[in-house]
């Protein structure tokens, strides 16, 4: 399968920049610098490239959104990776850093972008002493700095820890937390790409987002644009976890069939169960049933099943799982991440745990299940952001799919028990 | 429709508003009810609540209408099915883990959830588990109790800290559901504007302590009336049950207020019921050896009209006997425009006497500008404070210039002896040296007065402890200021520094290109309105001078008097000599707050009579031969000039026995043979209206319930001052008293709800003169001048500059107005350490 | 309440941390991470030193600190051990193995050990899902645990 990202990334010492421009690094900057700021947003575009942290919407439309004529303008590279079943970005932030800073420095050419900072999540702490040293290093060799070869741009790139809350990958969240306040996400309008970080034109984009625009602009958007289906171009990581006999990150084609990420990449159930579930994209998004594993992994056939490709983490749930202990955990997750501003999210997540958990305790009744239903539906784009409607995904779905799990609990009523 | 409105349709209804509204206010308009929590109209929009969720025609979910601005031809729905399943689902969240308290909670009646729920929300909750518990009644601070279970974590109380406040003392801690309002460390939550905090919480959550359980909203009677503690007059409503005053809030005004109040408006008011009211009239025995006084001496059980009337004839006694220039009238700058007006047609009709006053500082009517409303500060490119400090003096205008600063492009000049709190959003802070105010505003109109190409008296910077290089900065920034409102205190300017100010406001006016308006800020309740009320010996009422005979004699007739009266101290100073024979003290207290210490109860001994006409007990009271009762604020109608110009009325929220002040004193008139009967304050004001240049327009329909303007007084050419502007020299270093908003006083006694704001006395120094004289932050230390001294704590924070010591007057107990000596001017104070 | 100074080493890596960002603001949450790291607990003083160096007040200063679960008001242990329980660990034993390392410590979950060596709090997900089940002690990541991996990485720590 055609490796981008995962090119060399095995390679021993491939964080040293010496290696890694061994390897062709950093090349694309000679080629970048040769045209045109605008030529480079515009073969971002041809590419198809669309954001891989989990909202999949167009990076070169997202980078021609910035406000004209206003400066100075910020990049924010979002490495909060904290979607669960999530740890893609660790590997390429451990393994090949200066892929990144590539990446970083293209975007910032292309916009004009003078400073960039990577937000990563605080329990990074040390990968964020191997991303110092590769910008160092970065710095020593004149790619980063003032008038970067020659051109003008000025640049210099900061990394940025935060401290422990899943809401801060949320880009707006993102921006009041690295302006030193609490992760509460912003109103918008106005959106980033007018006034984000200190109210002036921000991109942010996730780590593997950034890490594939060197490949762009090396081998040109068209070869890019080959890969892929018709609505998601190029090659995908996915963090296959759960009960699968090889965990792992892996990269894709965008179209491969689940099945194969799942049994041939991943080795297949462990323990030589049976597949029962599994979340294509993280637990934001719905979970399928076993017998839909031959959705082709990409955005518009998984939207098209009813979920999403979302961070690209494949959980895999075998039949010896319970789905409600599984949601109620998820559930749980929710409501202990959302930051609290608006009230569904808030109220809601706190009383879909209480539900779940009375049910876990044999004290449920199929009522339960229609009012979480409408729970779920007051919740459902109600709320201040998306967090409320990540966690509404699982409990929805695994009523859909898994309501025998839920009633195997309301058959056992103990006599005498409410 | 112009460029700068938006039309469009809500529930079917059309409606055009001005570009940047929001869908929720655009609602309002055309009586379209869309409920909301976390929304306020000054504090703007939070979007956290989701209660206002409309449905919009093309957007694929609900929006909430609060955070909206609208759009040409948007259409927007707000009682579709889809819209009301999820006002119930909001309401059903909101009210998930809230306690059902509303039999025992201050709100019920006037809360928001309860008002919603009733309209929007679903008659059942399903919520079958144990609501969340959190602490109960709490205090947040000695006058706020915050309930955490009943808070549904709106943040408009926090929003309210940040963006109005600024200060950032109300915050969020923890994260989702275990959110709670709180502050660094448990700390009380103190500002001088908490208590708004209680006015905006759309549930019990925060409510006011002295309230508490005292009475049902609904079975409140509402005065709608004025603060009366500052010249701010900020507009508040009375509660008041059977005859008791329960509460105040805030009545909101944009163009004085802006919708808040400070703690001392809402919580300043136990003078009200002080038990050291003065509830009748009286007659002192007092220790003067049995000195003879030349009236009748009137029986215990004499009622206040005898009383009254006995007084007016007494006086007319004297003053046929030793003329007219041995009576006099000091006035109160806290009296309502009626009281004054009716005092000073009183002495000048009734007794041909233009003896009369109403404070020590010097100041005279008009301006030779505009006269700005408070509005206009946000409306201004510069607010160019000289002298004044509104945080410890009219701390609505703190806000005002915070909002302005921050959401309106203001920039804010400080020109003022010492450090204050507003420097923090000054763009620019100068400071002059402590008695040097003359020189520095000189030196400013100068250095406007050489780009002008005008002509000025040559000022330059020296002894002022300016640079040059700030004062040229200073210049530039006024010049190229495209509009600036000037806002002076007269009060604390020294000496005949407020011609200097106006010296300083004509050569503005001269910039071709600028636009200029002034704010006279003096704190005191009225101070404006005294002086349009002519309690002034050089000018009747309208600011009409003294020397414009003609004008007198047509407005007020053949025998007004036309010869020039006694000032304040300079009637002190008569008394002493024997020259004075009686006094009129309205509402004043010369005692503690005159200048001259001892030399004023002295002074005040020799009369042969003196009246004292107030509402508490005081100093001079205890001096008095007759005390005459006032009621006072929350008993009295009347109206109150502020320091924008605009005249509103205070109502009566309580009812006592007492007559009005105003009739008070138009029995004395009766007595010295004037007939009119005015039957109402209103009739009063209708006088005013007819006789007052300015006031032509005040009557009881244009003042309504948010006041008017009235026409602005033109000052008379300032000439320059004969004053000497030297700095002068002395022994000691120069006293400077400032003002401290919470002094512990009469009318904020020890009973009081503010008493934690009291403060000790301290003395500020700048580093440079401790050093000389050996003193250490924190020692004690004694300032003295002949007989008088203050003890006080030093302070070494360069508050002032060298050669200055700053005292703020934290209470009467001080006694800091006898440091300075009875002439009112420039003081010297010994500093040692003890 | 004592004050709380920065010693000249912090002050050193502020100035460094402050040169990073056009507003100092921004650097709240890495002074905070600074003093959590170096006291092991984030003090009421610890709040006002880093507000007045912020040019914020205390209360801010206290709202940021106690949004984020990387921020302590009471001591934690030298090791902070950071169970991961969500669905990914779940998936692959987790529950037990938290069991089985809270009775190792002889503490439960939330607490410290006596000798003040160990916290053991549960944590969401670590992003390293792929070698679940994992936990996270200080700045090393352990995956992949068995009950005698688990033995083998706590008798290790001194």
């Amino acid at each position: 399968m055609t490796q981008i990202l995962f090119k060399n990334i095995d390679m021993k010492d491939l964080t040293d920049i010496e290696v890694y421009e061994k390897q062709g690094g950093y090349q694309s900057l000679k080629k970048a610098f040769a045209q045109k700021p605008e030529e480079i947003v515009a073969m971002v575009k041809a590419s198809g490239l669309r954001g891989r942290g989990g909202a999949g919407f167009p990076t070169g439309l997202k980078w021609s959104f910035l406000a004209k004529d206003v400066f100075p303008r910020y990049l924010c590279c979002n490495a909060d990776e904290s979607e669960p079943g999530t740890c893609k970005d660790r590997e390429l932030l451990l393994k090949n850093p200066h892929m990144l800073i590539e990446g970083m420095i293209l975007c910032s050419y292309a916009c004009s972008i003078e400073t960039g900072y990577i937000y990563m999540r605080g329990e990074f702490h040390d990968l964020s002493f191997i991303m110092d040293k590769a910008l160092d290093e970065a710095r020593a060799k004149g790619y980063l700095g003032k008038n970067i070869q020659g051109t003008g741009l000025n640049l210099d790139i900061h990394t940025h820890l935060g401290a422990g809350a899943y809401i801060c990958g949320e880009e707006s969240a993102l921006l009041n937390s690295l302006e030193g306040g609490r992760g509460e996400p912003r109103m918008k309008p106005p959106f980033p790409a007018v006034e984000g970080l200190y109210a002036k034109p921000t991109v942010i984009n996730n780590v593997e987002t950034l890490c594939v625009v060197p490949y762009i602009v090396n081998e040109g958007a068209e070869k890019y644009a080959a890969l892929g289906t018709e609505k998601s171009k190029g090659t995908k990581l996915v963090s296959v976890s759960g009960n699968v006999k090889r965990p792992g990150n892996y990269e894709i084609v965008m179209g491969t069939s689940t099945r194969e990420i799942i049994y041939d990449l991943a080795g297949g159930i462990r323990d030589d169960n049976n597949l029962k579930a599994f979340i294509p994209g993280g637990s934001s998004v719905p979970m399928l049933p076993a017998d839909q594993v031959d959705v082709a992994y990409d955005y518009e056939s998984l939207a098209a099943a009813g979920t999403m490709l979302g961070s690209g983490a494949l959980i895999v749930i075998d039949d010896k799982v319970d789905i409600v202990e599984t949601t109620l955990r998820l559930i749980s997750f929710y409501m202990h991440e959302s930051c609290g501003k608006c009230v569904p999210c808030r109220e809601g997540t706190r009383w879909l745990h209480q539900i779940v958990e009375r049910i876990l305790q044999h004290k449920g009744t199929l009522e339960h299940l229609t009012k979480m239903e409408d729970i779920c539906d007051n919740m459902s784009f109600k709320t201040f952001c998306p967090l409320a409607d990540a966690c509404v995904a699982p409990v929805v779905s695994s009523i859909k799919h898994f309501r025998s799990d839920y009633e195997k609990y309301f058959k056992n009523i103990p006599t005498g028990s409410v | 429709m112009s460029d700068n409105e938006i039309t469009l349709t809500i529930d079917g209804k059309s409606v055009t508003v001005p570009k940047g509204t929001k869908v929720v206010d655009a609602a309002k308009q055309v009586n379209v009810d869309i409920p909301v929590f976390c929304y306020h109209e000054k504090i703007g929009p939070l979007g956290c609540c989701r209660m206002c969720l409309v449905e919009v025609e093309k957007m694929p979910k609900l929006m909430t209408a609060c955070t909206m601005t609208v759009m040409p031809d948007m259409v927007v729905k707000t009682t579709t099915e889809k819209v009301e399943k999820a006002q119930n689902g909001v309401l059903e969240f909101t009210l998930l883990n809230h306690p059902l308290d509303c039999p025992v909670c201050d709100k019920g009646g006037e809360c928001p959830l309860q008002d919603n729920t009733f309209k929007f929300g679903a008659p059942e909750t399903r919520m079958e588990f144990d609501r969340h518990h959190n602490a109960k009644a709490t205090p947040l601070s000695p006058v706020i109790t915050i309930d955490r279970e009943r808070c549904i974590a709106c943040q408009r109380c926090t929003a309210y800290s940040e963006r109005i406040e600024q200060s950032r003392d109300l915050v969020m801690l923890n994260r989702g559901f275990k959110n709670e309002v709180g502050t660094f460390n448990n700390q009380s939550y103190d500002t001088r504007f908490s208590g708004n905090v209680i006015d905006i919480c759309p549930v019990g959550a925060l409510t006011n302590t002295e309230f508490r359980f005292k009475a049902r909203t609904w079975d409140l009677s509402n005065t709608e009336t004025l603060c009366a503690n500052c010249a701010c007059n900020c507009n508040i409503t009375m509660g008041t049950r059977l005859n008791e005053l329960m509460r105040i809030e805030a009545r909101p005004n944009d163009a004085v207020d802006d919708g808040w109040i400070c703690d001392k408006g809402r919580w300043g008011h136990s003078f009200v019921k002080s038990k050291n009211k003065i509830l009748t009239a009286r007659e002192n025995s007092r220790g003067n050896g049995g000195r003879p006084t030349s009236f009748p001496a009137f029986p215990h059980d004499c009622s206040l009209p005898e009383a009254v009337s006995k007084v007016a004839q007494a006086f007319k006694k004297i003053a046929t006997e030793h003329g007219p220039q041995s009576v006099g009238f000091i006035g109160s700058p806290y009296a309502s425009n009626e009281d004054g007006y009716l005092y000073q047609k009183l002495f000048r009709q009734g007794l041909g006497s233009n003896n009369i006053d109403h404070k020590t500082y010097q100041d005279t009517p008009g301006l030779p500008v505009n006269h700005y409303g408070v509005e206009q500060i946000e409306s201004s490119n510069v607010v160019l404070l000289i002298a004044s400090d509104p945080t410890e003096e009219l701390p609505i205008l703190d806000l005002r210039i915070k909002k302005a600063v921050t959401n309106c492009g203001t920039r804010l000049v400080s020109l003022n002896d010492q450090k204050i709190e507003l420097d923090k959003q000054a763009s620019l802070s100068v400071r002059y040296n402590v008695g040097s105010e003359t020189l520095a505003l000189d030196a400013l109109t100068y250095g406007l007065a050489q780009e002008l190409g005008e002509s000025a008296s040559a000022q330059g910077v020296d002894a002022t402890g300016i640079s040059a290089e700030t004062m040229k900065t200073l210049v530039e920034t006024v010049r190229s200021s495209m509009k600036i409102c000037v806002v002076y205190n007269p009060a604390a300017l020294s000496g005949g520094a407020v011609s200097a100010v106006k010296r300083l406001l004509a050569m503005i006016a001269k910039v071709p290109t600028l636009e200029c308006g002034a704010i006279p800020a003096a704190p005191m309740t009225n101070a404006v309105g005294a002086m349009d009320m002519g309690l002034l010996p050089d000018f009747y009422p309208g600011g009409v001078s003294i020397a414009d005979q003609e004008e007198i004699q047509k407005q007020w007739g053949e025998t007004a008097p036309t010869e020039k009266g006694l000032s304040a101290l300079e009637m002190i100073a008569r008394a002493e000599a024997g020259e004075l024979k009686a006094l009129l003290v309205h509402r004043s207290n010369p005692v503690l707050d005159f200048p001259g210490g001892s030399k004023v109860i002295t002074a005040l001994k020799k009369l042969d009579l003196l009246v004292v006409h107030d509402m508490l007990e005081t100093e001079t009271a205890e001096l008095a031969h007759i005390v005459l009762p006032s009621n006072g604020p929350a008993y009295d109608e009347g109206t109150t000039t502020n320091i924008g110009g605009r005249v509103q009325a205070r109502k009566q929220a309580l009812t006592s026995e007492l007559k009005p002040d105003w009739e008070i004193i138009s029995l004395m008139l009766n007595a010295l043979g004037d007939e009119t009967s005015y039957q109402r304050a209103s009739e009063v004001t209708g006088e005013i209206a007819q006789k007052v240049p300015g006031y032509q327009k005040i009557g009881r329909r244009s003042v309504g319930k948010a006041g008017c303007n009235r026409e602005p007084i033109t000052s008379i050419d300032e000439q320059v001052s004969t004053e000497s502007a030297q700095v002068g020299a002395g022994e000691g270093l120069r006293l400077r008293v400032a003002s401290f908003l919470f002094t512990h006083d009469k009318i904020l006694d020890a009973s009081s709800k503010l008493a934690h704001h009291f403060q000790p006395s301290t003395a500020h120094l700048h580093e440079e003169d401790a050093k000389k004289l050996g003193i250490q932050d924190g020692n004690a230390i004694l300032l003295s001048v002949s007989n008088a001294r203050l003890e006080a704590t030093a302070k070494v924070d360069n508050r002032c500059q060298p050669g200055g010591v700053l005292v703020p007057k934290v209470s009467d107990e001080q006694e800091v107005n006898s440091l300075i000596g009875l002439q009112g001017g420039p003081t010297w104070v010994e500093v040692r350490k003890v | 309440m004592a004050g709380f100074t920065f010693s000249e080493k912090q002050e050193k890596e502020i100035d460094r941390i402050v040169a990073k960002y056009p507003f100092k603001k921004s650097a709240m949450l890495p002074l905070l991470t600074l003093v959590q790291r170096d006291e092991r607990v984030v003090s009421p003083e610890a709040m006002v030193a880093i507000s007045e160096r912020l040019d914020c007040s205390p209360a801010y200063v206290q709202s940021v600190m106690s949004f984020y679960t990387m921020y302590h008001t009471e001591k934690v242990g030298k090791y902070m051990i950071l169970f991961c329980i969500n669905i990914s660990c779940q998936l692959n034993g987790c529950d037990k193995l938290l069991e089985y390392t809270a009775q190792k410590l002889d503490i439960k979950v939330g607490g410290t050990t006596a000798d003040d060596k160990f916290t053991l709090h549960r944590e969401e997900c670590l992003a390293d899902c792929t070698n679940a089940p994992m936990m996270r002690i200080n700045d090393t990541f352990y995956g992949e645990l068995t009950e005698q991996r688990i033995d083998q990485i706590l008798d290790s720590l001194s």
